[in-house]
């Protein structure tokens, strides 16, 4: 491989893995932007996606369908980790967080934590399921194998540079999937009334828009988002674990406060950062110093930056 | 002399100008008050005058000076020096492995004693024989880093409230800020903390200093309740205060910094006519104790009652200053408050 | 006016009781050893109580100090690197060399939003585990490094046998932070701190320089961090891998601090005490007590106690701070008539 090869190769990984944090790291920014909650456990529910969709995979048996049936599974598991990751996520608000919601933020977020220990330990349970897809669940701690149901032939024919399937799919997914979310954010009713609520939640509560709804609203989207991100990732990848909501989640939320926190375009533009520096990293540099290599970064922009790339300062009422 | 003088203010947050070149001077044991309808910019005025805000145009100067950390020899030299150990460190962190290695393993055999002096003098030859990218380059890229870093957090926190506090201008909230969950005592005493100098140590090993000074200060809070007329809730939490009650608080916490200057914001919002008396007799005992006095206020009464002169803001741009005599007899502030009979 | 002891001298008089109480029990009830993990995690969360506790600053990296303050002393002491300064200096170093840490993650993140400082020392906290195990030259890498010198008492050098000893001699640390922590919390610093969790602006704006109060704070609870690092270290003989102070260890110091009574040293002391016990008392006896009959083990993941250690970490979370947000032993606060 040519050197321009190897650069492009990594930055086509880069931006795939930058695109799929990118889509976890909208719903923190999402959700701390309406509530100013760093949601712990956002990086969990993301985990649990991932394990539902390897489960129905599992029980459908979708490795033994033929390609066109195996694509719809893989709608199937997008809608239903979606749908399922974006209850949990409502759900969690409703039971941890709205009672919260005059405490203190340091009590919000202890709460949140609280949250993600619950769901990593609903993980480590779940792996132990006797399936075969989960090993018949023998070491349930251990890593899965997420099938390979994506064909993975290169697009571009003999050229050294590969581009799969499964590039293609993370693509697919997830630039729609924000276009959507700005639309919805900028022209829908309920993205006026999450605009309203995140700038100020009293004034929006005496105008008649049901707060807690809207904010409950924001957490099923932002869940939904994850759950979509966590079967990209899956299929992208093919191996997940009841650990890896805890690095996902520091990867996006690192995203979010990179490109600044509570603005859409900074979440992404920080994920497609995060993914290239990583994909650059473990590269050219050494990969065991990936992580303190985007930690170094991640001190260095709030230094110079600290509302991040994108975000704005905001002022604090005297 | 005066105590505070503002030339030329302007605040502006993104299109909205707030405040619109607005120049004051205030003299040694003056009171003086701000004044003008809702939104007129009086309470920007204060937070830039404070520091909260970094006015967009416009000096502000307490007794004269600028109030500001300058680029003074010992803010270069701070400079240089992170940039210094951050250039070294990162010399050291980037090849930290090849120099243990080369001073520490190369030297040591195990259970024997260690020839330091050899250790250092490999120490010098493993720096020396760095290459460039990993010697000079990383130390320069550090030190640019680390000077640049230093710089910039200079560059923020060249005008912060603080210090503009410590050089002698306290003030109160428009939106009381006390410390709800502290007793009055320890809300007086934190407004009296930069004047207290026994440090770190002699507060972890309870050194004479520490006796001494915690002494005199609660003394002195106990006298300054007294002033207010809150000694005895002296140990209550500030949160279970009536709100007449916590503007008092306020003023008191402000004045525990011995200011030459106070800034009153709406002292005597919410208050009923009984309690305005007190605080005008208040402001004008706390004037009398040698503290110029500068308020912003809606209430007429009071501000006619006790104000030596009066500034009159409109749509953040000053429309009128004068006495309070003055100030009654001028139509256009008549008509800022009032509005023209026209408009009823 | 009577003396009359106040929770924490209550709570520190009966931990000193505890080991002849333990002569009194049979063998397989003896809970001293696993009191001596109370008492580490304790020192650990009290000074995790200075920075979130008192200065409201959220710490999610606390891990990472008792790290720096382990490999400290353990490269300062064994007999594998040419220093072996000895138990006293080495553990006597870890203080500033943790403060240093602190202070140098501090100087540039403290001027932050809560809520990033929150992740950059998250990030810290991981960054940490990940350098000690690159730097495998001067750390030994996952080995860890051992073995490192007890005390020693009169010529004679303490081994891991003298149970009683390490007992008091963590006891006495943790008294003597205990002291510490009192007298930094009721002095113009702990006033300081409190008054800038509740209103930072207010705070600045009476002329408390905030930026230094809060690098105090970090700083402080790194130095504590670190001594924690230090002599549990030396009680195990090795620094362990870097692994052994991830996360979850912060989080178990967090716990410990939300559940006790978040800004109170009792509450942390009896927080310690709870969720260690439930740790390392309750959870280890009742995986011995299934393994003995016979269930557990691999075979069945909900069988393991071990394996619901993070459901009721967070359970403990969820619920103290809905039930209980003061914490089960909360600080003294000037209460009034409210």
């Amino acid at each position: 491989m040519q050197d321009y090869e190897v650069f492009v190769q990594q930055l086509i990984t880069g931006l795939s893995n930058g695109m799929i944090i990118a889509l976890i790291a909208l719903g923190y920014t999402m959700v701390y932007g309406i509530i100013e909650l760093i949601n712990f456990a956002h990086g969990d529910v993301f985990m649990l996606g991932a394990f539902l969709a390897l489960t129905l995979l599992g029980a459908f048996g979708m490795e033994a369908w033929s390609p066109a049936w195996k694509f719809a599974g893989v709608i199937m598991m997008l809608g239903g980790s979606a749908l399922f990751c974006g209850g949990l996520n409502w759900t969690l608000d409703r039971v941890a967080y709205r009672s919260l919601r005059k405490a203190s933020k340091l009590s919000l977020l202890v709460s949140a934590i609280g949250c993600s220990f619950i769901c990593t330990n609903l993980g480590l349970f779940w792996g132990g399921l006797p399936m075969g897809v989960f090993a018949g669940g023998v070491s349930a701690a251990a890593p899965k194998d997420f099938p390979q149901i994506t064909p993975q032939t290169n697009l571009l024919g003999e050229s050294a540079i590969r581009i799969t399937q499964a590039d293609v799919m993370v693509f697919f997914v997830t630039i729609p999937l924000m276009i959507g979310l700005v639309l919805l954010v900028n022209r829908s009713r309920l993205g006026r009334a999450m605009r309203a609520v995140a700038q100020d939640s009293t004034a929006a509560e005496l105008m008649g828009i049901p707060v807690d709804r809207v904010i409950g609203m924001t957490f099923f989207i932002g869940g939904a988002l994850g759950g979509f991100a966590s079967v990209v990732y899956s299929l992208y990848n093919n191996t997940i674990g009841f650990q890896m909501g805890y690095r996902a989640g520091m990867d996006a939320f690192t995203a979010a406060v990179l490109g600044g926190i509570g603005s859409l375009p900074g979440a992404v533009l920080g994920g497609l950062t995060i993914g290239c520096v990583r994909a650059m990293s473990d590269q050219y540099l050494e990969s065991r110093w990936t992580n303190t290599i985007v930690f170094g970064i991640l001190v260095l922009i709030l230094i110079f930056r600290p509302s991040g790339l994108l975000g704005s300062t905001r002022r604090e009422k005297v | 002399m005066s105590v505070l003088s503002a030339q030329n203010m302007t605040m502006r947050f993104g299109g909205l100008v707030a405040v619109q070149d607005v120049s004051l001077t205030v003299h040694a044991g003056e009171i003086f008050a701000v004044i003008g309808p809702n939104g007129a910019g009086k309470t920007t005025l204060f937070n830039a005058i404070t520091g909260i805000y970094e006015p967009t145009a416009g000096v502000v100067r307490f007794s004269d000076k600028v109030v500001c950390v300058g680029c003074t020899p010992q803010t270069i030299v701070r400079m240089v020096a992170t940039a210094i150990v951050a250039g070294v460190s990162s010399v050291v962190a980037l090849n930290s492995q090849q120099l243990w290695s080369a001073t520490i393993d190369a030297n040591y055999q195990y259970l024997q004693p260690f020839p330091w002096w050899e250790a250092v003098g490999d120490f010098g030859r493993a720096i020396t024989n760095l290459s460039l990218a990993s010697g000079i380059v990383t130390a320069l890229v550090g030190g640019l880093v680390g000077g640049a870093a230093s710089l910039v957090l200079w560059w923020r926190s060249r005008r912060t409230p603080d210090l503009i506090a410590r050089s002698g201008v306290a003030r109160t909230f428009q939106n009381i800020r006390l410390f709800n969950e502290l007793s009055l005592v320890q809300n007086v005493l934190v407004g009296m903390d930069h004047r207290m100098s026994a440090g770190f140590f002699s507060a972890l090993l309870r050194l004479p200093t520490f006796f001494t000074e915690r002494e005199r200060f609660h003394a002195e809070a106990l006298a300054l309740l007294e002033f207010v007329g809150l000694a005895d809730r002296a140990h209550f939490a500030a949160g279970s205060l009536p709100y007449g009650f916590r503007r008092r608080l306020e003023v008191a916490r402000a004045l525990a910094g011995k200011p030459k200057l106070i800034l009153l914001d709406e002292p005597a919002a919410g208050m009923n006519p009984a309690e305005v008396v007190d605080l005008m007799a208040l402001i004008r005992r706390v004037r009398d104790a040698g503290t110029t006095v500068v308020l912003i206020e809606h209430h007429m009464r009071l501000v006619m009652g006790v104000s030596d002169r009066i500034l009159v803001l409109q749509y953040g741009k000053q429309i009128a200053e004068g006495t309070p005599a003055e100030i009654r007899g001028n139509p256009s502030c008549v008509e800022a408050y009032l509005g023209t009979e026209n408009h009823g | 006016m009577r003396w009359r002891p106040g929770p924490i001298t209550l709570i520190l008089a009966s931990a000193a009781l505890v080991p002849l109480v333990d002569l009194a029990l049979p063998e397989s009830l003896r809970i001293s050893e696993a009191v001596r993990g109370v008492f580490l995690y304790a020192i650990l969360a009290l000074g995790l109580n200075v920075v979130t506790g008192y200065a409201g600053l959220l710490n999610l990296g606390i891990a990472a100090f008792m790290a720096i303050g382990a490999y400290a002393f353990a490269i300062l002491t064994c007999e594998i690197y040419p220093f072996q300064i000895g138990f006293w200096p080495a553990l006597m170093l870890t203080i500033p060399i943790g403060a240093l840490a602190g202070f140098l993650l501090g100087a540039p993140t403290l001027r932050l939003r809560g809520d990033y400082l929150a992740i950059v020392t998250l990030g810290f906290g991981e960054i940490v585990q990940d350098v000690l195990k690159n730097l495998d030259t001067i750390t030994k890498g996952t080995q860890g490094i051992n073995p490192l010198p007890g005390p020693s008492f009169g010529g004679e050098q303490w081994t891991s046998s003298n149970e009683l000893g390490w007992y008091y001699l963590l006891f006495a640390l943790l008294v003597i932070v205990v002291m510490a922590v009192r007298n930094l919390e009721r002095s113009r610093l702990g006033r300081a701190w409190f008054s800038i969790r509740q209103d930072e602006l207010a705070s600045r704006s009476m002329g408390i320089r905030v930026e230094r109060v809060k690098m105090l704070a970090f700083s402080t609870a790194a130095a504590i961090a670190a001594l924690a690092g230090g002599i549990s270290a030396s009680v195990l003989s090795s620094t362990g891998e870097p692994s052994n102070y991830d996360f979850q260890v912060s989080m178990l110091a967090l716990c410990i601090i939300i559940v006790g009574g978040i800004g109170g040293i009792a509450g942390v002391l009896l927080g310690a005490l709870v969720m260690i016990g439930l740790n390392s008392i309750v959870l280890v006896k009742a995986t011995a007590a299934l393994a003995a009959m016979g269930i557990g083990g691999q075979g069945n993941v909900l069988l393991s106690p071990n394996n619901w250690k993070y459901l009721i970490f967070g359970l403990a979370l969820v619920l103290a701070v809905r039930l209980k947000p003061d914490g089960l032993l909360p600080p003294r606060i000037e209460r009034s008539i409210r």
